[in-house]
C-alpha cells in the first residue's frame, strides 16, 4: 500500500475519532482544521505547484463564504448544491483576476493580488445591500437530504466526506497532465514552452483550480463558524494560509493537511492573546523557511513516511523546493565568470 | 477653493509614502525581491519615538534620535537574523520570510502594547503657517523639511562615500560588483539599515497624524508599495514623485469624489499600472519580467 497513503489515512481516522469521542468545541475545531485543509490545498496549488505568489487566496475564501451564504438565502439552494456552485463560481472569479494577474510575473503577481485583497475585502465591507456590511451575514440553518443539522458532529459527518473528495481530486490533478503542466511551468518555462504548453493558459487555469478550492472550502468555512463577517478574510488570515503551507510543506498535499491541523490546533491555546498567536505564527513561518523548507512533509518523507514521489511528477521536478531549483549559494570563480558571459 | 488644502495635506502624506516607497526600492534594487517587513519599522518608529516622549518624558529630539535608533537596529536585526541565511535563496522564500517576520514583530507589539490607540502630540501644536489662504498644520510642514534633509543626505551618501558607492553597484551588477571585492553582505546590511531608518522617521513623523496601534504599519506600507510600482519599483526619483503622486491623488478622491475610496484609491493605482504599464513611469523596461 501507497506510505503516503497510509499516512493520510491515520491523521484522517485520528480527527475522525477526535470528533466523534470529543466534546462540541473539539468538533467544532476538527470542522475547522478539514476546512482549512481544504482551503490551504488551493493555495498549495498555486502557490507550490505553480509558483505563483497569490496573496487573493483569503479573498477568494471570502467570496466562496458569501456565495454559499447568498445562494442558500436567497434563492433557498439546498447547502450541496451550494457548495460546489460557490465553488465554481469563485473559480470564475479567480478567472476574471488571473487572467490579467498572470502576464505579470513573481513579486509583480504578488503585489496586484495584495491589491485585489484590500480590494476584496473593501468590497465585503462597503457592498452593504449583497454582504450586509461589517454587521456579517448569518449562515441559513443547513439540512443535508431533508435532515437538518444541528450540532457540530453532524456537520463534520458531512464536511469529512467533501474534503476527502476534496483531496482525492487534487491527487488526481496533480498527478495529470494539466498538473504536471504547472509544475513544469514553474520550473523550466521555456522548455515548457517548447513542449507546447500555453503558459499563460497553465497558469490561469492553475489560478482557478485553487481559487475553486478556496470558494469550497469558504462555503465549508460559512458552515463551520455559521456567521461571516468582512474581517475574517483579511491578511491576517492570508498570513495564516501561507503558514499553513509552508509548515505544512510546500508542494505536497498531505503537508498541507498537516499544516492545516498544525496551525489550526496550536493557536487554540493562545485563542485569548492575539499578540502571541503572531508571535507564534512569525516565528514558525521564519523558523521553517530557513531550517525546513520542505515543511514537516519533508521531515516525514526523509523519515520514509511520505513516498518522493507519490505526486506523479519526475522526482526532483516535486521534490525539490523551487528556491534550491532556481537559486545558487556557492559560486566558483568559474561559475561566477560562466555566468558574467551570460549577462553580455 | 479647498484645492490648496488637499494639495498642502497631499503632498504631506505622500511624502510619508514616498520615504516607505524609498526604503522599499532601495532593497528591491539591490536584492531583487520587495520586502513586507518595512511596515513594521514605521511602527517601531512611531512607538519608540512614543515611549520617550511620554512615559520616560524625554524631549523631542532625544525621541527622534531613539525612533532613529531602533529603526536601524531593527533593520539590522532583520538583515542578520533573517534575510542573510537566505540571501541567495528564490524571492518566493525571501518574501514568505519577510511576511513571517512582519506578522512576528506585529504580534510583538501587539503584546505590549494591546488593541489600544495611543496619540503623541505634534512637535509644534499651536502653530499654523499661512500658505496661498489655507492654513497648514506645523507637523505637515516638518514632515516635509525632515523628509528632504533626509533624501538630500542619502543623495550625498549614495554619491560621495565609498559605502554608497558600492550599494550602486551592487544594485547595478551583483557579479561585476563581487569580481571586484565588493562584499555583497555588507552592503545589504547597510541598504536594510537605510531603510529601517526611512520607514522609522516616517513612523515617527506620521504618529500624531495617524494615531498609534500594532498594526498601524500596514496600511503605509501598501501605500508605500503603491507609490514605488507607480515609479517603476527600479528608480529613486520614481519612488519620490510616486509617493507625492499617491498621496495628491487620494486627497483629492476624498474630496471631491467621496472618502469612502480613500482607502482603495492606492490598490486600485496598483492594479491598473502593473496591469497596463508594468514598469511604471520611470522604472527600466526589463522590470515587468522579474
Amino acid at each position: 500500500m501507497n506510505r503516503t497513503l497510509t499516512t493520510f489515512s491515520t491523521i484522517v481516522l485520528v480527527l475522525i475519532a477526535v470528533a466523534v469521542l470529543g466534546d462540541a468545541y473539539t468538533q467544532y475545531v476538527v470542522n475547522l482544521v478539514i476546512t482549512f485543509a481544504v482551503i490551504s490545498i488551493g493555495l498549495n496549488i498555486v502557490l507550490g505547484f505553480s509558483g505563483l505568489l497569490s496573496f487573493a487566496h483569503s479573498a477568494f475564501v471570502g467570496v466562496g463564504a458569501y456565495a454559499t451564504a447568498i445562494m442558500m438565502s436567497s434563492l433557498g439552494m439546498p447547502y450541496l448544491f451550494a457548495l460546489p456552485a460557490a465553488g465554481l463560481f469563485t473559480a470564475f472569479i479567480g478567472v476574471l483576476v488571473g487572467l490579467p494577474a498572470v502576464r505579470v510575473k513573481g513579486l509583480y503577481l504578488a503585489l496586484v493580488t495584495i491589491a485585489c485583497l484590500y480590494f476584496f475585502e473593501w468590497t465585503f465591507i462597503h457592498w452593504d445591500p449583497v454582504t450586509n456590511g461589517t454587521d456579517g451575514m448569518v449562515m441559513p440553518d443547513i439540512s443535508v437530504f431533508g435532515i437538518p443539522l444541528f450540532d457540530d458532529l453532524q456537520k463534520t459527518y458531512v464536511l469529512f466526506p467533501v474534503a476527502v473528495l476534496m483531496y482525492w481530486v487534487a491527487t488526481r490533478l496533480m498527478s495529470s497532465r494539466l498538473g504536471r503542466s504547472f509544475v513544469m511551468v514553474r520550473d523550466a518555462e521555456l522548455a515548457a514552452q517548447t513542449c507546447g504548453i500555453n503558459i499563460m493558459k497553465a497558469r490561469t487555469l492553475a489560478f482557478a483550480t485553487s481559487a475553486f478550492y478556496a470558494g469550497v472550502g469558504g462555503g465549508m468555512f460559512a458552515a463551520t463558524v455559521s456567521f461571516i463577517d468582512p474581517h475574517s478574510f483579511g491578511l491576517l488570515q492570508m498570513i495564516m494560509l501561507f503558514g499553513m503551507v509552508l509548515i505544512g510543506g510546500i508542494s505536497s498535499l498531505v503537508g498541507s493537511l498537516i499544516g492545516a491541523v498544525t496551525l489550526t490546533v496550536l493557536p487554540e491555546f493562545l485563542r485569548e492573546f492575539q499578540g502571541a498567536q503572531e508571535v507564534l505564527y512569525g516565528l514558525l513561518m521564519i523558523i521553517f523557511i530557513i531550517y525546513m523548507p520542505n515543511g514537516i512533509a519533508g521531515l516525514l518523507r526523509s523519515k520514509g513516511l511520505i513516498q518522493p514521489t507519490s505526486l506523479g511528477g519526475r522526482k526532483p521536478s516535486v521534490s525539490v523546493p523551487c528556491h534550491k531549483l532556481l537559486g545558487f549559494r556557492f559560486l566558483s570563480t568559474e561559475a561566477l565568470y560562466a555566468r558574467l558571459r551570460r549577462q553580455k | 477653493m479647498d484645492l490648496p488644502f488637499y494639495i498642502a495635506v497631499g503632498v504631506s502624506n505622500g511624502t510619508l509614502y514616498a520615504l516607505m516607497a524609498l526604503g522599499l526600492v532601495l532593497l528591491y534594487k539591490t536584492q531583487n525581491f520587495v520586502p513586507f517587513v518595512n511596515g513594521e519599522f514605521f511602527t517601531a518608529g512611531a512607538f519608540a519615538a512614543f515611549s520617550v516622549y511620554n512615559i520616560f518624558a524625554m524631549p523631542y529630539w532625544a525621541a527622534l534620535c531613539v525612533a532613529v535608533l531602533c529603526g536601524a537596529a531593527i533593520g539590522y536585526l532583520c538583515e542578520r537574523a533573517v534575510i542573510r541565511p537566505l540571501a541567495n535563496s528564490h524571492h518566493l522564500s525571501l518574501v514568505m520570510v519577510t511576511v513571517g517576520a512582519s506578522i512576528f514583530l506585529q504580534g510583538l507589539a501587539r503584546m505590549k502594547w494591546g488593541d489600544d490607540i495611543y496619540t503623541l502630540p505634534p512637535i509644534a501644536a499651536d502653530f499654523t503657517v499661512r500658505f496661498a489662504g489655507v492654513p497648514i498644520a506645523a507637523q505637515n510642514l516638518i514632515i516635509v523639511a525632515a523628509a528632504i534633509v533626509l533624501v538630500g543626505a542619502l543623495f550625498l551618501f549614495f554619491t560621495y562615500t565609498t559605502m554608497g558607492k558600492q550599494v550602486r553597484a551592487v544594485s547595478q551588477n551583483l557579479i561585476g560588483a563581487q569580481l571586484i571585492g565588493i562584499n555583497p553582505n555588507t552592503v545589504y546590511r547597510t541598504t536594510w539599515i537605510i531603510s529601517g531608518v526611512l520607514g522609522a522617521v516616517a513612523g515617527m513623523l506620521a504618529a500624531p497624524l495617524t494615531l498609534l496601534y500594532p498594526n498601524m504599519g500596514s496600511e503605509v506600507l501598501i501605500k508605500g508599495f503603491a507609490a514605488a510600482i507607480l515609479g517603476g519599483l527600479t528608480s529613486i526619483p520614481g519612488a519620490l514623485i510616486g509617493g507625492l503622486a499617491i498621496g495628491i491623488s487620494e486627497m483629492l478622491i476624498a474630496g471631491y469624489i467621496s472618502t469612502v475610496f480613500i482607502k482603495i484609491s492606492a490598490f486600485i493605482i496598483i492594479m491598473i499600472v502593473l496591469l497596463i504599464k508594468p514598469e511604471g513611469i520611470f522604472g527600466s523596461k526589463a522590470a515587468g519580467r522579474v
